[in-house]
């Protein structure tokens, strides 16, 4: 209450940093600035960036953060300051929820009136005779009075789910934790890319900001990589199996598919694209056009590979992925003895060229074996734990918060001459409706317990 | 396939549905409500079967995963949510009233996925991407959300409707008459969205533990994720909305339909308008 009266700027702005108002506010502001940041590219290159914008919508959107804008100083500020507004509005009611944890273990008269009376009973005898029996049906009806004696009224009160008040608390605290973690994330992880080929090693990782970063001790290399289709052609499984060694010594060697990474050491190796490296071994058909016999055999690139049952030899020198957009092709250097050395391309999908090639053999490339690359992204995130430890705790708040509630039953046995008064009042914080049921199979047990107690019905009671 | 003729009978079964109910908002007989309810039940037993059925053809093809993967199938799924949760809201509530305002968003959303050119009820097999028990939790959490919120933008309708027949001064004649009370729609609003708003939350948050597996990267502001967020955030707004005077009632319903506007976004905006990686469904 102190805090409300007027004592300058900084009461004042307490009161703001604690109000629903700035959180309704930053939560359109929020809002706006994440559609603009969905309709704007982010973080594309400025050539992109031209052929869509004007140069100077360009330079203001850049200017402005508006290019990778969660990043952005202003969006981030933001962010600090709904967290700001979250904790200055928990502090603030705090103590009032505090309150609570004090039960009131007997209403006032007034009070006696806002919770709802339910039914009222009558007994002959004095509130301690009846209190045992009492206190026995409200434990097994709903949960364990405390018991205040005092005459001429004995009190009684029962609660239950008393922590979901607490509920709000645990998601608003979540929200900071996930911020946290994302914060330790983006302090002490990176996320970077390496690309492998099959039978090669790394021992560092490319940055977005292309920064390079060592392994911490370690290596590791792509033994193999393969990749399998379904029959309709869309990828099926890709997969590198990996080796990591430290100091040279074989560690582990485990192989990663897509949604199923490799952790080493507190990094993270995820399998996200693939590629063609180049080409190991070449599946031939050579066919001898003087007797017309073929031959299919396997020739490694760059080595000297010799036709069976002849004096001649070639190499596959080069390979082009896709010559003048006709497919892979091949340079072979041909030799034959007293011949000049040939060269000539033959290419795997246009075979009638080869046929066009004047030359004693003719090469049909049958099956290219590629040797692959993997490329894996490399992470390291020390904050993920806290991320779904934040997560866990915002759905136990949930869970406290709407699908539990404050259950609170007052029981008051007055004493009237020779007579005590039975009444019963009752109270839920949320899911009245389903208090209402609760509450009223309270008063059906008093009703039907063994004590004998009458009912008193509205119109006679007293009050 | 037998599961998308299955889904074309239950689309017209669902219209009919709709119909029932608005038929018994327009003459009050309880007959006819029972009658909406039970040919209600009907139709989502048969919607259920021909999911099931799907699941089974996707076996006998030798693809074998649950029907819960592309476009088409989440849209059969959206609606089954919408009628499961309308039908059990019946039941807790004891009141049809909202039926005519649920039940056309049931209808809508399979009869999208059975006549909209372009939505393939083929079954291919998944992506490496796709080929995770994430994607399980993920889908049926956040169409689960989905659906709790279709039912409150439905309700928030009614209750506009109902305030603004009030605020014309006009008395209470005619169909408005028979809408539950202001504050009844209101708290309906309010539990609709109790329910969805945490079904949304572990739906982002299986999908943020699924991306983590599949690229090492929980949250990377992809135009989906975010619209999640924008979502996530309208809904925020509506809970904390409540708890000041000036944003009650009337503004929050308008938040809510915002919200549901935001979903609708999050769900078929971004595919069809924006670039990003959840393009696939
Ligand atoms: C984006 C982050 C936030 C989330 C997800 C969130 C979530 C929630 C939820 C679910 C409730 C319960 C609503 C209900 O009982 O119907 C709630 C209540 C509340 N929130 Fe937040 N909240 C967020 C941010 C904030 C901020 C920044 C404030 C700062 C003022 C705030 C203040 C409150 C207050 C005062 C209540 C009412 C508590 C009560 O008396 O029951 N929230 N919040």
């Amino acid at each position: 209450m102190s805090r409300n009266e007027d004592k300058g700027l900084f009461p004042s702005l307490w009161d703001s940093l604690s109000s629903l108002r700035l959180t309704i506010a930053l939560l359109i502001i929020l809002s706006v600035a994440s559609i603009f940041g969905t309709v704007i590219p982010q973080n594309a290159s400025p050539e992109e960036y031209l052929q869509v914008y004007k140069i100077t919508t360009y330079k203001i959107l850049r200017i402005l953060g508006f290019l990778d804008m969660y990043h952005a100083g202003w969006f981030i500020l933001l962010l600090a300051l709904l967290c700001l507004n979250l904790i200055a509005c928990s502090l603030k009611r705090f103590r009032t929820t505090l309150r609570f944890f004090t039960p009131e273990l007997r209403l006032d008269d007034g009070q006696w009136k806002t919770y709802s009376p339910g039914q009222k009973f009558t007994q002959n005898g004095l509130p301690a005779q009846m209190l045992p029996g009492i206190r026995e049906t409200l434990s097994r009806s709903f949960s364990p009075p405390r018991v205040v004696e005092a005459s001429p009224a004995f009190h009684l009160f029962a609660e239950k789910g008393m922590f979901s008040r607490l509920g709000v608390y645990f998601i608003h605290l979540s929200v900071l934790v996930i911020l946290g973690g994302s914060l330790i994330g983006s302090f002490y992880g990176f996320r970077g890319n390496v690309n492998i080929i099959e039978g090669q090693e790394a021992d560092q990782v490319i940055l977005r900001n292309g920064e390079h970063i060592h392994l911490p001790g370690f290596n590791v290399s792509l033994e193999k990589f393969s990749v399998s289709f379904y029959p309709t052609g869309a990828p099926k499984e890709f997969k590198s199996i990996l080796t990591i060694r430290e100091g040279g010594r074989k560690v582990l060697t485990e192989s990663i598919l897509v949604n199923h990474p490799l952790t080493y050491k507190g990094i993270s190796f995820y399998q996200s694209s693939y590629g063609i490296a180049g080409v190991e071994r070449v599946i031939l058909n050579i066919k001898d056009r003087e007797s017309g016999k073929e031959v299919s055999l396997s020739a490694m690139m760059g080595n000297l590979t010799e036709i069976p049952g002849a004096l001649s030899a070639f190499s596959l020198s080069h390979f082009l992925p896709d010559f003048q957009g006709m497919g892979p092709a091949f340079q072979v250097i041909f030799s034959e003895p007293n011949q000049p050395q040939q060269k000539f391309l033959i290419l795997q999908n246009h075979p009638e060229f080869e046929e066009k090639r004047p030359g004693r053999y003719r090469f049909m490339i049958k099956e290219i074996e590629p040797r692959y690359y993997s490329g894996l992204q490399v992470t390291k995130d020390p904050g993920v734990w806290v991320v779904w430890a934040g997560c866990f705790i915002m759905i136990a708040g949930f869970y406290m918060t709407f699908l539990m509630s404050h259950r609170r039953v007052w029981i008051r046995l007055t004493e009237k001459g020779a007579e005590t008064f039975i009444e019963i009042a009752g109270s839920s914080h949320r899911d009245r409706t389903g208090f209402e049921k609760e509450f009223q199979k309270i008063g059906q047990a008093l009703n039907d317990s063994p004590m004998g107690l009458k009912e008193v019905k509205e119109s006679e009671g007293h009050s | 396939m037998i599961s998308a003729k299955m889904v074309s009978s239950v689309t017209f079964l669902y219209l009919a549905c709709t119909v029932l109910y608005f038929n018994y908002f327009a003459f009050r007989s309880e007959r006819l409500g029972k009658f909406a309810t039970g040919l209600s039940w009907i139709t989502l037993l048969l919607h259920t079967a021909a999911i099931l059925w799907r699941w089974v053809e996707s076996y006998q093809l030798g693809i074998g995963r649950a029907p819960l993967t592309n476009m088409y199938e989440s849209l059969v799924f959206f609606s089954w949510c919408i009628a499961l949760l309308y039908l059990l809201w019946e039941r807790k509530i004891k009141s049809r009233i909202i039926g005519a305002f649920a039940m056309p968003f049931a209808f809508l959303f399979i009869a999208y996925a059975s006549l909209a050119p372009g939505i393939s009820d083929r079954i291919d097999p998944l992506i490496p991407a796709l080929q995770s028990n994430w994607l399980h939790a993920h889908v049926i959490t956040c169409f689960l959300g989905y659906a709790a919120f279709a039912i409150s933008c439905g309700v928030s309708i009614m209750y506009l409707i109902k305030i603004r027949k009030k605020e014309q001064g006009k008395k209470e004649s005619g169909w408005t008459a028979l809408f539950p009370p202001l504050e009844s729609l209101d708290d309906l609003i309010y539990k609709t969205i109790a329910v969805g708003f945490p079904m949304l939350t572990i739906g982002i948050i299986t999908g943020a533990a699924w991306a983590n597996y599949a690229w090492g990267s929980y949250w990377s502001w992809d135009p989906k994720e975010t619209w999640s967020l924008i979502t996530w955030f309208v809904y925020a707004l509506f809970l904390h909305a409540r708890f000041t005077r000036e944003w009650r009632g009337k503004r929050a319903a308008f938040i809510s339909i915002i919200g549901f506007v935001a979903v609708i976004f999050t769900y078929f905006g971004v595919n069809y308008l924006l670039a990003g990686l959840h393009s696939y469904v």
